[in-house]
């Protein structure tokens, strides 16, 4: 019988075969898709990316020394792809990020917390899913892949290039920022 | 014990990641502080709404067209890979990064392996002196990142920030040397001969 763990694939792969590599891109493509998504907010961003990102790990296959299990090699590629692409666009559309996080972030400023004819839970979602949005990209990134992902904090920092003290404090940090920024709805029942 | 302390504890819970002896003494914190306790419910709150956030729905047909996408860019790939890029552009790209390579490899040769090669070796079998690195890194990640992040940092400077755009694949790309072919390499070593020369 065929062998179709994933490190029998990889080792296919490696040799060129691209059948196995898009099986093992097969695997992972929702989790990659999804995880770039929640860091740009874009699904046509995001679809790109997805690409780029399995281009690229094809591309550098022989760099892949399989110290890490692939998938945490991919996320590593996806995630730092990502940030990079955040960090572009940040640059080339300082003035339109800014307009934007000026009309959508703050939500300690807005004094309607109770509209009447909208639940408090869909106002909740809506003003953490913005909250998210603002988190510096770094915290954005752990938080995506601790809490979406539900990755532990070692995985989580073998794919950012940190250490594990220093996902744990991201993740501190970004809990504290969003209570501080939702504290009203939070405490409100 | 300071509520600091225990509000970065009770994050670490929520993720899984508290010890068990840290656990104990958390408990006891929050038994006497109405403060933590309330901000224990309410990062709890925030998690559990965080976990049911709705993820956007995609069609089976979207995975349809990503598979086929994916398959067809790893076929151009293929192809292109066969048919080999044009000299100069290789070379273009190579020689922007050969003279930096050259000092970085220098630095990196008098940290790690001086008085431990022989004289006649020095620096100008490049192949040589990567494969030593390689074997100093070993399994050592940390060290491993450190000398990734100085070449990365060192050819991203001599670049133009358009040049560095338009190769993001460079940034992934971490020991780009290891694609390099035979010639390639006898062709930078070749070029930092002459660099180290003048």
């Amino acid at each position: 019988m065929e062998d179709s763990s994933d490190g029998h694939l990889v080792t296919k792969a490696k040799q060129g075969d691209s059948e196995a590599f898009t099986e093992l891109a097969r695997r992972c493509q929702e989790k990659i898709y999804f995880t770039i998504l929640a860091l740009t907010k874009n699904q046509q961003d995001a679809s790109d990316l997805a690409q780029e990102t399995f281009m690229q790990a094809f591309k550098s296959l022989r760099s892949f020394r399989q110290r890490s299990s692939f998938y945490t090699w991919i996320y590593r590629i996806a995630v730092n792809m990502t940030l990079n692409f955040l960090k572009r666009r940040k640059r080339e559309d300082a003035q339109e990020v800014l307009d934007e996080s000026q009309s959508s972030g703050n939500g300690t400023e807005d004094s309607s917390l109770s509209p009447e004819g909208r639940s408090l839970k869909k106002e909740l979602s809506e003003k953490l899913q913005s909250a998210i949005d603002s988190l510096p990209l770094t915290y954005r990134a752990s938080f995506t892949l601790v809490v979406f992902q539900g990755m532990t904090h070692s995985q989580v920092a073998r794919i950012l290039g940190c250490s594990e003290n220093t996902v744990s404090w991201r993740m501190h940090k970004a809990r504290k920022m969003l209570q501080a920024r939702l504290k009203s709805y939070l405490e409100g029942e | 014990m300071r509520c600091k302390k225990i509000e970065k504890w009770l994050s670490d819970r929520i993720d899984g990641e508290l010890s068990k002896e840290k656990e104990g003494v958390l408990e006891d914190h929050l038994e006497r502080c109405a403060s933590c306790r309330s901000y224990a419910a309410s990062i709890e709150k925030l998690q559990n709404e965080a976990v049911s956030l709705e993820k956007p729905e995609v069609s089976p047909s979207f995975w349809e067209g990503f598979a086929s996408r994916l398959k067809a860019d790893l076929t151009s790939f293929k192809q292109g890979k066969k048919e080999k890029r044009p000299l100069p552009l290789r070379w273009n790209w190579v020689w922007s990064g050969a003279a930096l390579l050259a000092v970085v490899v220098v630095g990196l040769y008098l940290l790690f392996f001086q008085g431990q090669m022989p004289q006649e070796m020095y620096v100008f079998s490049l192949e040589n002196s990567l494969s030593r690195i390689y074997q100093e890194i070993g399994d050592d990640p940390e060290l491993e990142e450190l000398f990734n992040s100085v070449i990365i940092a060192s050819i991203g400077e001599s670049l133009e920030d358009s040049e560095w755009r338009e190769r993001p694949d460079f940034l992934e790309n971490l020991l780009l040397w290891e694609d390099l072919t035979e010639e390639e390499m006898k062709f930078l070593e070749s070029e930092i001969k002459k660099d180290v020369k003048t």
